[in-house]
């Protein structure tokens, strides 16, 4: 890949259980992201099966490699990279809230919630297994799924094995307080601005739209730049398609001034 | 910790942002059900005006029927307002006055029911009727109980607390007020003493015996801070009012519960599945 990526953000609602709605909504956009010249596409968590499943978890999960929904996907995709969110069955049929990246005929990378959020609101633990390791940034992209970037050492983790870009794809439940912008969102701009700043990086981040249950996802996706300046946001509640040009040379010119993971001391953080 | 001066402000809402959350929230509800529009009660109240006129809002006064279902010992005030209302939102109103049908049954069957059984039977009255007219005209039922109230039990289960989609139910009752202004509605609607008007002469504040921009906040600190009783008052805030307001939540809490189902197999309903209605 180039350094220059034009990265796409699907800021999409998806509907709770209809995989063949959300394929038609995933193939439609996948085409106008190819219109834009978009190299990287990137939806929102559980993108394909909608994200409030609870007892529905199971009867929406698929196997990537027999999926059709996925085939389907991987033709759209063409040269594209696309993040796609589903819930994924393994052998064992352990299920898990699944990110993968599909591009050029095959799944290129896939990644396994490593947290699942069970408290409050979010009864993840109870229908998902965990993810167990970190998967390997490829052409510098690392991904990361919601609750995951709560846990800095994992953007950090990345950003030692190689990302420039970290990829985060969300359902994150707005709720709001006396200020004009979301709380909710406040919280993830704090987070996803720190991990930028600190790991120097990209920080692309997806988050869906719409109503479930009574709960609304925010929207408000954002590109951060490495160094913590956001410099494109998606309106709150509305679908959006967000095109952003970003180059990943801009990664390694800040850390030639700022070289924080270089200077990482994985002997006492424990990280890498 | 959260001092008592802080409080209110925690309780102040950004008014556009959440006119639009709730608005897509209508928008959303009626989409996805495939339904026409919404049918509301519309009592002259400050909580119904402003879920009317948050759903005029979303889906356009034309797919929003408002309902006036006095009873004969409503104040007349009450239709007047809600009259205000529709008009100012441009939506069709239609009256049914429900004395025939509650003074048959108490009349023929229960002479002797006291007032809080008929204003439960005109609630559950009410409730018929929106359910009935939501079929005829394939809408969906606007609910209109606000956080306090549903907190507090103050409502008839099955009866004014029933509904469809409720836009309010995260309101507590000074952010009713809050938006209300916000949207306009009739001044004589946002300042007047909230009553159920069941009876003349009934106010909630008379009734439940303290002040909603209190039981607001101590609801506040209880439900959402998960303060306990003693804390709240370490506060500042009176130690009668602070544990009849604990007392009201703790036996009301039936009231927020649909269906209590005795679990006999292991998939009962909502227990073992939990299935999402969306």
């Amino acid at each position: 890949m180039s350094t220059k990526i034009t990265v796409g953000i699907a800021q999409i609602d998806s509907r709770l259980g209809d995989v063949a709605a959300n394929l038609e909504r995933h193939l439609e956009w996948i085409g106008r992201a190819h219109e834009r010249g978009a190299d990287l596409l990137v939806f929102p968590e559980l993108s394909l099966t909608g994200y409030r499943l609870l007892h529905l978890t199971g009867r929406v999960a698929a196997i990537p490699s027999e999926s059709g929904a996925i085939r389907a996907l991987i033709a759209a995709a063409g040269a594209m990279k696309v993040v796609v969110g589903l819930v994924e069955e393994d052998e064992k049929g352990v299920l898990y809230n699944t990110a993968l990246v599909l591009r050029d005929g095959a799944i290129e990378q896939r990644h396994r919630k490593l947290y699942l959020p069970t408290y409050g609101i979010f009864q993840e633990g109870r229908f998902f297994g965990a993810g167990s390791d970190l998967s390997p940034p490829i052409d510098g992209l690392g991904l990361l799924i919601c609750e995951d970037l709560w846990h800095p050492h994992l953007a950090r983790s990345l950003a030692l094995a190689g990302a420039k870009v970290l990829v985060v794809s969300s359902a994150g439940p707005g709720h709001l307080g006396p200020g004009a912008v979301p709380e909710s969102q406040e919280a993830w701009e704090a987070l996803t601005r720190a991990a930028a700043l600190v790991n120097t990086c990209w920080v692309v981040y997806c988050n869906r739209v719409g109503w479930e249950e009574g709960s609304f996802y925010t929207g408000g996706s954002h590109v951060v730049r490495p160094g913590g300046e956001i410099v494109s946001r998606s309106p709150f509640l509305d679908e959006d398609l967000l095109v952003t040009e970003i180059d990943t040379r801009e990664v390694d010119r800040l850390r030639w001034r700022l070289p924080l993971v270089r200077a990482t001391r994985t002997d006492i953080e424990g990280t890498a | 910790m959260i001092r008592k001066e802080e409080v209110a402000a925690r309780l102040q809402l950004d008014c556009e942002l959440a006119t639009r959350v709730l608005t897509s929230f209508i928008k959303d509800a009626v989409d996805t059900t495939g339904a026409d529009g919404v049918v509301v009660g519309l009592s002259g109240g400050v909580d119904s005006a402003l879920s009317t006129a948050l759903a005029a809002r979303a889906l356009g006064p034309e797919r929003v029927l408002a309902l006036l279902l006095p009873y004969r010992s409503s104040a007349p005030e009450s239709s007047e307002d809600a009259r205000a209302v529709a008009e100012q939102l441009g939506i069709e109103a239609r009256t049914i006055d429900i004395s025939p049908m509650i003074d048959a049954f108490f009349d023929t069957h229960e002479p002797e029911a006291d007032q809080v059984r008929r204003g439960n039977k005109m609630a559950r009255e009410r409730m018929g009727i929106l359910f009935d007219q939501a079929k005829k005209r394939r809408g969906l039922v606007l609910g209109t109980s606000n956080k306090t109230e549903i907190l507090l039990g103050y409502s008839t289960i099955f009866g004014d607390n029933a509904s469809s989609i409720n836009p309010l139910g995260d309101l507590y009752k000074q952010q009713v007020w809050q938006l209300a202004e916000h949207l306009e509605l009739p001044r004589s609607v946002v300042e007047k003493k909230p009553s159920a008007d069941l009876w003349p002469g009934q106010t909630d504040e008379g009734e439940l015996g303290f002040a909603y921009r209190t039981a607001d906040e101590v609801l506040y600190l209880m439900f959402d801070r998960g303060l306990s009783a003693r804390e709240i008052v370490a506060r500042g805030y009176d130690a009668e009012v602070v544990s009849k307001i604990e007392l009201l939540e703790s036996r009301n809490r039936f009231k927020r519960r649909l269906m209590l189902i005795a679990r006999l197999s292991s998939s009962a309903i909502n227990l073992d599945r939990e299935i999402p209605r969306d």
